[in-house]
């Protein structure tokens, strides 16, 4: 064996070279992986993954760590296809303008984007997106027996369908489900609540303002996906039907009741500033100890574990959303769906496609998932297979107890699809209820007042 | 203490309660991102903790660094500042100086359009531009802010130019300057003041707006105030990091505001001081 010793000359060639590595390192290594990477799994698909190669296609996303790990994993899709993507980040506020213009003006900026499953119908009554049977349905373009359909949360899908057809492949998405902290349900030998009636009697027990703890938090800002993410799904669980009689009927005494116990749990049990307050603040909240229970969704959960932040990691149990009166269980499941943008030439249609089937394949979901190689592991993966993968569960068990079996029971058996009125006029429905409900909160307007005005507003808009 | 000390110090303790409620909003930026993602969400909120400057080096030399955008921000705002000045100048003066037809209503014009709300105009703009290939370009992004920075700019200008007195520019054609001439050596230094807080609104504007940029930009062209609202996502909120953008994205502000304060003060009372020489 031959020691090394370093001569003055060894030493700045291995210092140059690793100075070198440094600076053009991380460029050499992310371009290797992507030439490495197994591409096996994809090729089995009896398609063409070449037939477009050269286009270019432009895909919106918003800031969210689930489509970092997708964009990572882009040069193996460059490899597979020959297809570039280009991804724009877009605050998830202002994606559905941008989307909208987009699309309204039919310039084609964006081949696919991050949709909100409410959208669709608006999207679809317009003919500005593509029905995808047309694409599944191709057998150049799609191998079916390898992509397996099916194998896509039919929750998710259900929600991106209109009149039975898919317009949007969910890619990553959410569930709501009851967090709680174990820790102090324990100590005052209370479980989970399995009503809506015991939720807010478990939430009067914890409830101890002097010792900064509140006994329950929902969303309260105003807005079509804040509150009114929330309230439906109550709406529902009292036996409300939007579309009453055929006619779209949001004050009816079912919504009353929903409403009253909405404000009641959030004036009686929640922090006074919870009213403003969106669910990264609620995680956030209920990360520094001061919450101890919330309904909203499961995607929360990597905040809430975050050991950077949180205070309560090791405390967190899940369960599913209580029942209502009714008797049944009504989560507002959503998703971020990619839809194809019916203006791009048919090329680029093409390569949409591949680019979508790719992301939403089983292999990609895995891939950005429990094997992603960074830091941050999805937890909203949109197939049943990877939800029962052993390494998938044993990652998201980390999040604390009972979460896959809280997320999985509410995502097969507690959707309804029409838990939010589905019709093209819903952005301006959903924001004239947010007002409702919000004025209600603060004590502006009785609920049914509320609900009367809001009905008042959204009649024309149905006419219209 | 005497009762006039006492009344002294009354006013000055309320002075500073005015002062921190005033500077209230700077100083929780400034605090915030000084801290760490834990010590933003204490409560109650920590006023004493280590300081760190993790969150400034994140957002300049990480991975999602924001130099590149408030690069694009310093190149939008000073082109749309320096076209505006070069066209509102000469405008603003013609119309408060010169004499021609259809100028009542050249002046009601410039103004009318200041009225339409931005969000009406949006989808023109952006198929305008879309269908001249300028989405996502520097050129098109500051056309469009000249839009509203133009007439807002010529509007403010002309008050200036109506205060200074004709006696002057009379005089100087009297000893043989032409109208540009006068305009440069003459009336410019007189307004300089004006032209000052024009500079910094027009500029404060470009820096600020929002609305156009998140639409008509993309991945080339993307200012501060876009890029700032990747640090609040459908996840979470990145509040010290939100922080750190924000306080860099008021430095160039402050600096130019800084350095134009001397002219401000002099443009915000010129008015004043000459009782206006409108005729």
């Amino acid at each position: 064996m031959t020691s090394f010793k370093p001569t003055r000359r060894t030493l700045l060639k291995t210092g140059t070279a690793a100075a070198a590595l440094a600076t053009f390192g991380p460029g050499i290594l992310r371009h290797a992986s992507a030439q490495d990477a197994d591409l096996a799994p994809y090729k089995s698909a009896q398609i063409d993954w070449q037939q477009v190669s050269g286009e270019t296609i432009t895909v919106a996303v918003i800031p969210a760590s689930y489509f970092e790990n997708l964009i990572t994993l882009a040069p193996q899709f460059k490899a597979l296809t020959g297809i570039d993507v280009r991804f724009e980040k877009i605050p998830p506020a202002q994606i559905r303008q941008k989307s909208v213009i987009d699309l309204t003006s039919k310039t084609g900026t964006y081949a696919t984007h991050a949709a909100d499953p409410m959208y669709y119908a608006l999207y679809a009554a317009n003919k500005w997106v593509e029905p995808l049977d047309t694409y599944l349905n191709d057998k150049s373009l799609t191998d079916q027996a390898w992509f397996k359909l099916d194998d896509i949360i039919p929750a998710w899908r259900s929600a991106n369908g209109i009149d039975g057809k898919l317009y949007g492949m969910p890619y990553d998405g959410e569930v709501t489900i009851q967090v709680y902290r174990k820790d102090l349900y324990d100590a005052k030998g209370l479980k989970p609540a399995d009503t809506l009636e015991a939720y807010m009697s478990n939430a009067a027990a914890l409830n101890t303002p002097n010792d900064r703890v509140w006994g329950a938090a929902l969303r309260g800002v105003a807005g079509a996906g804040q509150n009114m993410y929330i309230y439906p799904s109550i709406f529902r669980e009292f036996g409300g039907d939007w579309m009453k009689g055929g006619k779209l009927t949001v004050n009816g005494p079912e919504a009353e009741a929903a409403l009253a116990w909405y404000v009641d749990i959030m004036k009686k049990y929640a922090p006074t500033a919870a009213a403003n307050w969106n669910w990264p603040d609620i995680a956030d909240a209920f990360s520094q100890g001061t919450v101890a229970s919330y309904i909203d969704a499961h995607s929360s959960a990597s905040v809430i574990n975050n050991p950077e932040k949180s205070k309560v990691i090791g405390k967190v149990a899940y369960a599913r959303w209580p029942k209502g009166p009714s008797g049944k269980r009504t989560t507002s499941i959503w998703n971020w769906g990619f839809p194809i943008n019916s203006a791009l030439p048919e090329k680029k249609r093409k390569a949409t496609w591949l680019f979508i089937q790719w992301a939403a394949s089983a292999e990609t979901q895995a891939r950005t998932a429990h094997r992603f190689a960074g830091p941050t592991k999805r937890s909203g993966v949109n197939r049943t297979s990877v939800w029962k993968d052993p390494d998938y569960i044993k990652l998201m068990n980390g999040f604390g107890e009972n979460f896959v079996e809280a997320a999985m029971g509410a995502l097969q058996d507690d959707t309804d699809v029409d838990w939010r009125p589905r019709v093209p006029q819903w952005p301006a429905i959903g924001d004239t209820m947010a007002t409702a409900i919000q004025s209600a909160l603060s004590g502006q307007a009785t609920i049914k007042a509320a609900l009367d005005d809001a009905q008042r507003r959204i009649e024309p808009m149905m006419r219209g | 203490m005497t009762a006039k000390r006492l009344r002294v110090f009354a006013l000055l303790a309320i002075s500073v309660v005015f002062l921190l409620a005033w500077a209230f909003p700077i100083i929780w930026s400034v605090l915030n991102s000084l801290k760490t993602d834990s010590d933003v969400l204490a409560y109650p909120p920590k006023l004493v903790f280590a300081p760190t400057l993790d969150a400034y080096r994140d957002v300049l030399f990480g991975s999602g660094s924001i130099l590149p955008n408030l690069l694009s921000s310093v190149i939008i705002s000073v082109g749309t500042t320096v076209v505006t000045m070069l066209m509102a100048v000469p405008a603003a003066y013609a119309l408060a100086r010169l004499r021609f037809r259809g100028k009542r209503f050249a002046g009601f014009y410039v103004l009318a359009t200041q009225m339409l709300p931005p969000v009406g105009i949006i989808i023109p703009y952006f198929l305008v531009l879309r269908n001249i290939g300028w989405i996502d370009t520097y050129q098109g992004i500051i056309l469009i802010y000249l839009s509203f920075s133009l007439p807002f700019a010529i509007w403010l200008l002309v008050s200036y130019f109506e205060d200074i007195p004709f006696e002057m520019e009379e005089a100087a054609y009297l000893d043989g300057a032409s109208r540009l001439k006068t305009l440069w050596r003459i009336i410019i230094p007189q307004v300089r003041g004006g032209i000052a807080v024009t500079v910094v609104f027009v500029f404060l504007n470009a820096w600020n707006e929002f609305l156009f940029a998140v639409v008509l930009s993309g991945n080339t062209v993307r200012p501060v105030t876009v890029a700032m609202f990747n640090f609040v996502s459908v996840e979470q909120t990145l509040w010290a990091k939100l922080a750190a953008v924000s306080v860099l994205a008021m430095l160039p502000v402050v600096v130019l505001g800084v350095v134009a304060q001397k002219h401000i003060v002099k443009g915000l009372t010129v008015g004043a001081v000459k009782g206006g020489g409108r005729r």
